[in-house]
């Protein structure tokens, strides 16, 4: 007994010191996407061409869904197997970063002289808290103004608007029975242009209060609100979140809409109507647009944070930076932007419409405030915010009940 | 009692969550006071269960038919139930907002889940409709169980057909009323898929109750060990509740007798 004992100790020892250099030997990164199961085949491309690199790595991907992709990540992170490189969208990296769970990649980016303006420089700036980067973009959108052709004409209006009254001005000529002149996303910051445009600030200039308890601030929740009541602005705007705006301006209802360039796609495949004579696109009045890109980063947790930072290049080389843009249509804050707009004027000269607002005026971006807490003042902000456009709460009462959340919640 | 993030190990923080919770946090009153209120739904669900029970107990021709139609949105699963409801409600191709325009119930359509007004009763209807089926299996069983010799007894007696079910019916069925009443309620507690699916709380938390609050604190706003906190009050909530539901049905209800 004792000697068959000994055989099965001596054997299991003997594999073990044989497949050791084997298993010392291969590295193993792990990739987590958002929603891009569509994108398989080619982020198999990105680890085919890093296998050629590095021989010696193994990359295991995975993608979740927007609403799973945080639950897992936080689950992951707790479990000590973090996903090594991420993709995430909006400003969910914020909350990581400000609590150490991203790399730095400032070095990796100084380091690299082939890197020098390869990235958008500004879009790059988004992804920056406290002095260092944490991601680099991987697609990057902002929002617009599209405009419902039809709708203007049949209401008199010859331009797009360019101030505030204008834009409820337009709207509400246009509203009429089952018709609604205005709309806009709101999750993440995205309404926020409506009052960036009337000089309104979130918070202080050096982060510390909230500065948007002002009677400008006041004047234009009221002219929302009332807007809304009256049906100027759709009651979607504050309640649906991206399918329903999509499918209500999709329907051909809806005058003006204020949306991330990613809605137009959705919308077009919705909306017969839309074509080049019916559709168009331009800038919020005052250029005002909030971003709302994707990024990558590397989990601190990371064993080889060097490896992932090389897999990242890799990802938005240009040969993969120029694939994703011209197999989305979207832009993809690297120099190839150029290249893929040049090529999509040619191919579709109405999405080439919208998407060249992407790389306009992006020094006008705004709701970029590089804040740990970002969740929580967004839902402290937008809870009161919404309740005062629907008309629950008098716009005074809102903000001042509004500004007494975010004080708290910056001074915790 | 701790604080705590993914990110970073855990510190004291005594009762800090709590206090924020009961002193501060409105969202969390708010989402209370939802859950009370879509609990609510299974006295409903119970009485048009019972309804239902009674008429497919009788000799009506086809009621096996009838008993498979009422019980098949039981078994569908409960996201599919908050798509086929959210379309309903859909303010601009739903059915309802369709029928109510055709029979001219309304002028103008009804945004059902983006309204303060509508939002939670057009939940509420949607979680009847799905477990009215099974209250209705659970109390015909119990109908079924009523030895006949007693209603026969109490007929040839002069007992009218209200004072018969009032007197040996209800009485007898309780057990059966309050296991559905404690599936209600565990349900309307945990009935996190629906209303995530069909409203995600809003619109401003007009439907958010305590499960889909946690979830939000927990995921969305990465406040792990406030979302912990969150759910022991409702495990303590769930207690009382039961405790005062097994006291409504006389203490011993649904209690096994050993004896028999």
């Amino acid at each position: 007994m004792r000697r068959t004992l000994n055989h099965i100790v001596i054997g299991v020892l003997a594999l073990g010191l044989l497949t050791w250099p084997v298993a010392a030997q291969q590295k193993k990164l792990s990739l987590l996407t958002w929603n891009i199961p569509i994108y398989k085949e080619k982020i198999e491309g990105w680890i085919a061409d890093f296998k050629k690199i590095h021989p010696d790595v193994t990359v295991e991907w995975f993608d979740k869904k927007g609403p799973e992709w945080g639950p897992f990540y936080q689950t992951q992170v707790v479990a000590g197997t973090a996903p090594d490189i991420i993709d995430t969208q909006g400003a969910i990296w914020l909350e990581y970063a400000a609590n150490g769970g991203l790399v730095d990649i400032t070095p990796y980016l100084q380091r690299d002289p082939s890197l020098k303006d390869y990235y958008n420089p500004r879009f790059l700036q988004t992804w920056v808290y406290e002095g260092k980067n944490y991601m680099v973009p991987f697609y990057v959108s902002k929002t617009l103004l599209f405009y419902n052709k039809t709708m203007l004409k049949e209401a008199g209006i010859a331009r797009p608007p360019q101030t505030f009254d204008e834009l409820l001005d337009a709207a509400r000529k246009m509203t009429k029975g089952e018709k609604s002149g205005l709309m806009t996303l709101n999750f993440d910051w995205l309404y926020w242009p409506l009052l960036a445009m009337n000089g309104v600030e979130l918070l202080t200039p050096d982060l510390k209060k909230a500065a948007f308890n002002t009677p400008a601030a006041v004047k234009t929740v009221e002219a929302l609100a009332q807007a809304t009541a009256d049906g100027t602005i759709n009651k979607i705007a504050w309640t649906g979140r991206w399918v329903e705006p999509n499918n209500a301006f999709a329907s051909g209802t809806v005058g003006l809409y204020q949306a991330h360039a990613p809605a137009f796609f959705y919308v077009r495949g919705g909306g017969p109507w839309v074509n080049g004579d019916t559709l168009g696109a331009t800038q919020m009045p005052g250029g005002f647009a909030v971003p709302n890109s994707h990024g990558l980063g590397i989990s601190k947790s990371s064993k080889y944070p060097d490896l992932a930072w090389e897999f990242i290049k890799l990802a938005t080389s240009e040969k993969w930076a120029y694939t994703f843009g011209k197999n989305f249509k979207l832009f993809t804050g690297t120099r190839v932007d150029s290249r893929l707009m040049e090529e999509l004027q040619k191919e579709d000269p109405l999405a080439a419409s919208v998407m060249k607002t992407q790389l306009e005026q992006v020094d006008k971006l705004v709701a970029t405030w590089p804040l740990g807490k970002d969740a929580q003042i967004k839902e402290a902000f937008y809870s009161e915010f919404q309740a005062a456009v629907l008309g629950r709460k008098p716009a005074a009462a809102a903000l001042a009940e509004a500004k007494r959340k975010v004080d708290r919640l910056l001074a915790r | 009692m701790q604080s705590w993030s993914p990110f970073k190990p855990s510190t004291f923080a005594g009762l800090t969550h709590y206090q924020e919770l009961f002193f501060y946090d409105e969202v969390f009153w708010k989402s209370l006071w939802n859950t009370v209120v879509f609990m609510s739904s299974s006295p409903i669900a119970i009485g048009l269960a019972l309804a239902l029970a009674l008429l497919v107990d009788t000799r009506i021709r086809g009621r096996g038919v009838y008993r498979a139609i009422i019980f098949i949105s039981y078994p569908l699963m409960t996201v599919a139930v908050g798509i086929i409801w959210r379309w309903l409600y859909d303010e601009k191709v739903g059915l309802i907002n369709y029928v109510l325009l055709s029979l001219h119930l309304t002028q103008r359509r009804i945004a059902f889940l983006d309204s303060y007004e509508w939002a939670m009763p057009s939940v509420v209807v949607a979680a009847v409709w799905q477990i009215v089926g099974f209250f209705m299996v659970i109390l015909l069983a119990g109908l079924q169980n009523i030895p006949p010799n007693l209603e026969e007894a109490a007929a040839l007696d002069g007992a009218s057909a209200g004072q018969r079910f009032r007197h040996i019916t209800l009485p007898l069925l309780r057990p059966a009323i309050f296991l559905c009443l404690m599936i209600g309620v565990i349900n309307s507690f945990t009935s996190f898929d629906l209303i995530y699916v069909m409203t995600g709380g809003g619109p401003n938390y007009a439907t958010e109750v305590l499960i889909t609050y946690i979830y939000r604190v927990a995921f969305v706003l990465s406040k792990f060990d406030y979302a912990a906190a969150l759910t022991i009050v409702l495990f303590v909530f769930l207690l009382i509740v039961t405790a005062v539901a097994n006291r409504l049905t006389g203490g011993e209800a649904g209690a096994v007798d050993a004896a028999e």
